[in-house]
């Protein structure tokens, strides 16, 4: 890899003007995806600005009935908060098997967001929690929903000069169900083949009164399916109900084969994922 | 000559912080002497070596799987900014030719390309990034030529060669053999199964890929310090290809950073040889990247492979046939030696009265096949052992009891008819696991799997040849020195590649001349000062080399004790020992230090040195002499038997491996720790091997080129192993012991193969278990359908 320059800026103000004198450069924060790209030489921005210094976008927020979660937030900083423990525990079981120790030590957030790849552990955790995320340059905030400012593997809705500073995620008050399960090729460092996060409220009897679901890997970006989720509403948590669903789960989800797994296996996989949650209906695994 | 920069001896007093100071003793945990300088940064690897003025050399490889070389051009190469030279097969004054049996893989490319990872031209740069920008500037007139790419197909008629200069064709070896009538007992089998077996190529991924540095002396002397298991046979390969007097090449073995048989044989050294004539004196380093190593280094051979087993209706095997088929890529490599050792264990431990065996190593258009840690054995002993599980279930009996009607006891003959002479430990090991609760607890086991999992329990039994059979001689020369400062040095012949034999050399020695680690030092294989012995490779290093440091270690003492004891007026050197640092007179509790004594004798006192040569299989068996060559038939064998328990996930068909257990007759355990970690580290090989590790080939070209697509395990997917040490005395081993290398690799693809057949009711012909395997397998058994996948039995 070439030699080039690298700026660590302290503050956004210091942020904004470094990428208005190099607009050419590209921000990382963790650099765990983008230095594998450096690596293979699928990209070669002449220099790089680090996110990773810049307090005003670390950590997490309470803001009351919102957490605001800092792009430059890491894994490893998340799955040991006490609020993401205790609000969001669908997203600290995806952070667990996110990478790997050290891997979850670097990245971040925010990266795992940018980076949009239909296998972010983050991703279908923080799509059932209807995330809003912020967006911002010298100029404006934005804000708007996860699901809309992702559009592709990768492609994401961010202009010249903008970053991502942080998701917002409401907390959660009736959901008792939080299911984060992913299917990789081994367990540490396992790029998901397929997942399923769902987010469900149960009622004493195993009613299911409300549920929310999205799949990893078994599409371009993040799925839901809200028929799926129309079709448990109102339901009992039982192997048929699930069973009866997953052929609409299986002819709605649009995969692909590569090196990891075949199109056919995912789609069988995303289907079959459902049965776990019956486990739930007598309170858990 | 001068030593190259940093050379220095690993002395034990910088060794670690906390003291082992008690006298070193046989069968004692002792502190592994690389452990603290390696998890601290500190040890030297061959990677490690930059110096002044350093060149960068790298490869230009085809990227094609064959074609005919019309030209390379190095114009723009040549005045990219940066580099120094550039060089192809033209410059190469020798053979350019490498190889360990069949020398058939230039140095450089000449006439042709025969795979997408050989080398075409060599760049010499100021740093890697000019060099880099070089190697992209070659050009290469490459004209395609038709491949061949599946090793049966490489075998027909009309096939395209690889070498049209090799008498076989495309088949680099053939072995036939026969015992007893052959096929002809196929009639007299009571049950008789079948069953093919596909096994993948295996990446060594080692943390150090493929890498060194040389140069060249005013002198005109060569040295090349790298990461090798072979330094002796390195430094006569290199001075044949480039055209040099060998007594002019200095091969330098630091520790390699991993091996596990991808570094048995030259991978860096020639070109870097090459490089350094052509630098101006200047050193040169070479380190191939991951990628680089993916594409250019050994594999595992992938086997195609067919069975036949049959039996009695007591379970008493009589007959099995096995036609194997081993691709070895383009070259030689080490893989007729491979396909060799896999004929001779293709029968498994057992006592088979009537055995068939048909092999062929074959050359074709892909990746290089070469030696990994089992050299052939775990493919045929994934294939056997499963036949076994098939024949137990097909008899209704224990897959342990079937196992032990028929194992190989002192005495027995061979697959191959080689009558056992050495320790034959297996029933012992079978024994241990017929009594383990892993396997007597295994039906509540099993009763136990939570919602969507199936739990199933498999063995397997494993044996492992050592050394290099009867023609090759294995040998060590050992030499140890009273330094003049009173120290005890081991000059060791045989590389550590990371088993621990540097350690278990001074663990010998140190026993012998009753000194703790602190009187000890140790100076790693090095042409110019360490004595020729042998490769580190077939479990024979501490075998081999141990019983040379016996002798030597030996020597020393007795000259050490007799002069002290004319010095100390004692009636013979029985009134005296040895005790760390000193010489004592038992008597009279006079005392000389060792570094007393290192002055009172000559410079050729000081220095004992001792030969060993391996024993050899004195049987006269039919055996044709290619094979014989090859290494057919070996005299000393280890054993072992393991058992591992998994949970298959029926959502998902992924394998959980949750315990393992790998009872093993390796002799005498000399340290207890390092024969754990070999141990441990070979069923962790295996379960990689059996599980994810999933190398893809297509038309040549690899499809898995980095850790991300390769995937080997992690540690949260490698359970705690037990290993338990069936002790049974070796008598021809130094101590008793017998090599411990290799054998548990062969273990965990048949024992959780069969595990999860036990767990799911499907047996699976293609590895490794990838959960989607296993899953589609899992739903067409369901669905009743006969596939490819699964239902391979037959009945006669
Ligand atoms: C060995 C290994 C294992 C991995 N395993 C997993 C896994 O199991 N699950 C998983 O989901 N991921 C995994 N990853 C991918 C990666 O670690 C995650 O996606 C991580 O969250 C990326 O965060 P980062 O801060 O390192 O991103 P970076 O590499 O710093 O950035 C990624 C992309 O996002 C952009 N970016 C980053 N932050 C911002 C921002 N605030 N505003 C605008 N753009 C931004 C960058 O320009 C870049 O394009 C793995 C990676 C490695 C190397």
């Amino acid at each position: 890899m070439p030699l080039r320059d690298v700026f660590l800026p302290r503050t956004l103000d210091d942020l904004w003007d470094t990428l208005e004198q190099r607009p050419e450069s590209m921000v990382y924060a963790g650099g765990t995806d983008l230095f594998v790209r450096l690596r293979s030489g699928s990209i070669a921005p002449p220099s790089l600005v680090c996110l990773e210094r810049l307090n005003e976008i670390k950590g997490v927020r309470d803001e009351g009935e919102f957490l605001f979660i800092g792009a430059a937030t890491t894994h490893g900083f998340l799955l040991a908060h006490p609020l993401t423990v205790e609000h969001f525990p669908i997203l600290a079981k995806a952070l667990a098997v996110l990478a790997s120790p050290p891997v979850r030590h670097m990245g971040t957030i925010g990266g795992n967001i940018v980076n949009a790849s239909p296998a972010g552990d983050t991703l279908p955790p923080l799509y059932v929690l209807d995330a809003e995320i912020e967006i911002s340059s010298r100029r404006e905030v934005r804000r708007m929903p996860l699901a809309d400012f992702i559009f592709g593997p990768g492609e994401v809705l961010l202009g010249k000069g903008e970053i991502l500073t942080g998701v917002r995620v409401k907390k959660l008050t009736n959901e008792n169900v939080h299911h984060y399960e992913k299917v990789g090729l081994r367990k540490g460092q396992a790029c998901a083949v397929a997942s399923l996060a769902a987010l469900l409220r149960l009622s004493p009897s195993g009613v299911v009164e409300e549920a929310r679901l999205a799949w990893g890997s078994v599409g371009p970006t993040v799925v839901t399916l809200t028929e799926v989720e129309h079709a448990l509403t109102g339901e009992v948590l039982s192997h048929d109900t699930l069973k009866g669903l997953i052929p609409l789960v299986r002819d709605n989800v649009s995969p692909i084969d590569d090196v990891r797994a075949s199109a056919e296996y995912r789609r069988i996989v995303a289907g079959q994922l459902l049965l776990r949650l019956q486990q739930y209906r007598w309170g858990g695994p | 000559m001068r030593h190259p920069a940093g050379h220095k001896d690993s002395r034990t007093s910088k060794r670690s912080p906390d003291r082992y100071d008690r006298p070193l003793s046989i069968g004692t945990r002792v502190p592994r002497i690389d452990a603290y300088a390696k998890v601290t940064g500190r040890e030297k690897f061959a990677a490690d070596y930059y110096g002044d003025d350093l060149v960068w050399a790298g490869v230009k490889r085809a990227g094609v799987p064959h074609a005919r070389i019309e030209g390379i051009d190095l114009k723009r190469c040549r005045e990219a900014p940066g580099v120094i030279c550039a060089l192809t097969h033209e410059h190469v004054a020798g053979t350019n030719r490498q190889g360990v049996i069949r020398k058939d893989q230039p140095v450089l490319a000449d006439d042709k390309v025969r795979h997408c990872g050989d080398a075409i031209a060599l760049v010499l740069a100021e740093d890697k990034e000019s060099l880099e920008r070089a190697l992209s500037m070659v050009s290469m007139d490459l004209e395609p030529m038709p491949g061949v790419f599946d090793p049966e197909e490489a075998l027909e008629e009309n096939a395209p060669l690889v070498h049209e200069d090799h008498p076989g064709g495309n088949a680099l070896l053939k072995g036939e053999l026969q015992k007893g009538i052959g096929q002809a007992a196929a009639a007299e089998c009571e049950v008789l199964l079948e069953g093919c077996f596909e096994t993948s190529y295996q990446e060594h991924a080692y943390l150090e890929t493929e890498c060194g540095w040389a140069q060249q002396d005013e002198e005109g002397k060569l040295a090349i310090v790298c990461s090798t298991q072979t330094p002796f046979r390195d430094r006569m390969e290199v001075a044949e290809a480039l055209g040099l007097d060998p007594v002019s090449v200095r091969i330098i073995a630091p520790y390699p950073g991993g091996a596990f048989g991808g570094k048995d044989g030259v991978t860096v050294q020639t070109l870097l040889g090459l490089a350094a004539l052509h630098s101006g004196g200047r050193p040169v380093k070479m380190w191939w990247g991951r990628e680089e190593s993916f594409v250019a280094g050994t594999k595992r051979h992938p086997a195609s492979m067919r069975y036949r087993l049959g039996a009695k209706w007591d379970g008493a095997l009589h007959f099995l046939e096995a036609k194997l088929f081993f691709d070895t890529g383009p070259y030689d490599h080490l893989g007729g030696v491979v396909l060799t050792l896999a004929l001779e264990h293709a029968s498994g431990p057992y006592r088979i009265p009537n055995v068939k065996l048909e092999g062929y190593a074959v050359y074709t258009n892909n990746p290089v096949g070469g030696a990994f840690r089992g050299f052939g054995v775990p493919q045929v002993t994934g294939a056997v052992e499963q036949m076994m599980d098939m024949l137990a279930h097909r008899l209704s009996i224990d897959p342990v009891e079937l196992r032990m009607k028929n194992a190989l006891r002192r005495g027995d003959r061979s697959g191959v008819g080689k009558t056992l002479v050495s320790s034959t430990g297996l029933m012992e090991c079978l024994d241990v696991v017929s009594k383990h609760p892993f396997w007597t607890d295994r039906d509540e086991w099993k009763s136990a799997a939570g919602p969507f999992k199936r739990r199933g329990v498999g063995m397997s039994a494993v044996m492992q040849a050592s050394g290099y059979g009867p023609v090759v001689p294995d040998y060590a020369n050992a030499k140890v020195e009273l330094t003049q400062e009173g120290k005890i040095r081991v000059y060791c012949g045989v590389v550590d590649m990371g088993q621990g034999n540097a350690s278990t050399n001074l663990q010998i020695a140190g026993s012998i001349l009753a000194q703790t680690l602190e009187e000890m030092e140790l100076v790693l294989p090095d042409t110019d000062r360490t004595l020729p012995s042998g490769s580190a490779s077939a479990s024979r290093c501490s075998y081999t080399f141990g019983n040379a440091l016996i002798g030597a270690a030996e020597t020393l003492k007795r000259r050490i004790l007799q002069r002290a004891a004319d010095l100390l007026m004692a009636q013979s050197a029985d009134q005296l020992a040895l005790v760390p640092g000193r010489v004592r007179c038992l008597g009279t509790g006079r005392e000389l230090s060792l570094e007393r004594m290192a002055r009172l004798m000559d410079e050729t006192e000081r220095v004992a040195v001792h030969h060993f040569r391996a024993p050899v299989a004195l049987d006269k068996l039919a055996v044709a002499d290619d094979l014989r060559l090859h290494g057919m038939p070996h005299t000393l064998f280890s054993y072992g038997a393991h058992v591992t328990r998994v949970e298959v996930d029926e959502l998902t068909g992924y394998v959980e491996v949750k315990d393992y257990l790998a009872v093993s007759d390796c002799g005498t355990v000399i340290n207890p720790q390092i024969y754990e970690q070999q141990i441990h580290g070979g069923v962790a090989q295996g379960l990689g091997y059996v599980l994810m590790e999933d190398f893809r080939v297509t038309e040549g070209a690899v499809g898995t080129p980095n850790f991300a697509t390769y995937l080997i395990p992690t540690a949260p997917d490698i359970q705690d192993i037990e290993s338990i040490a069936v002790e049974i005395h070796e008598h021809t081993g130094p101590f008793g012991l017998k090599g411990v290398g290799e054998i548990a690799t062969n273990g965990p693809l048949p024992a959780v193969s069969n595990a999860v057949a036990d767990a799911c009711g499907v047996r699976f012909d293609r590895f490794p278990l990838t959960p989607e395997r296993v899953l589609m397998g899992m739903r067409t058994a369901e669905h009743g359908k006969e596939s490819r996948e699964y239902q391979l039995q037959t009945e006669r």
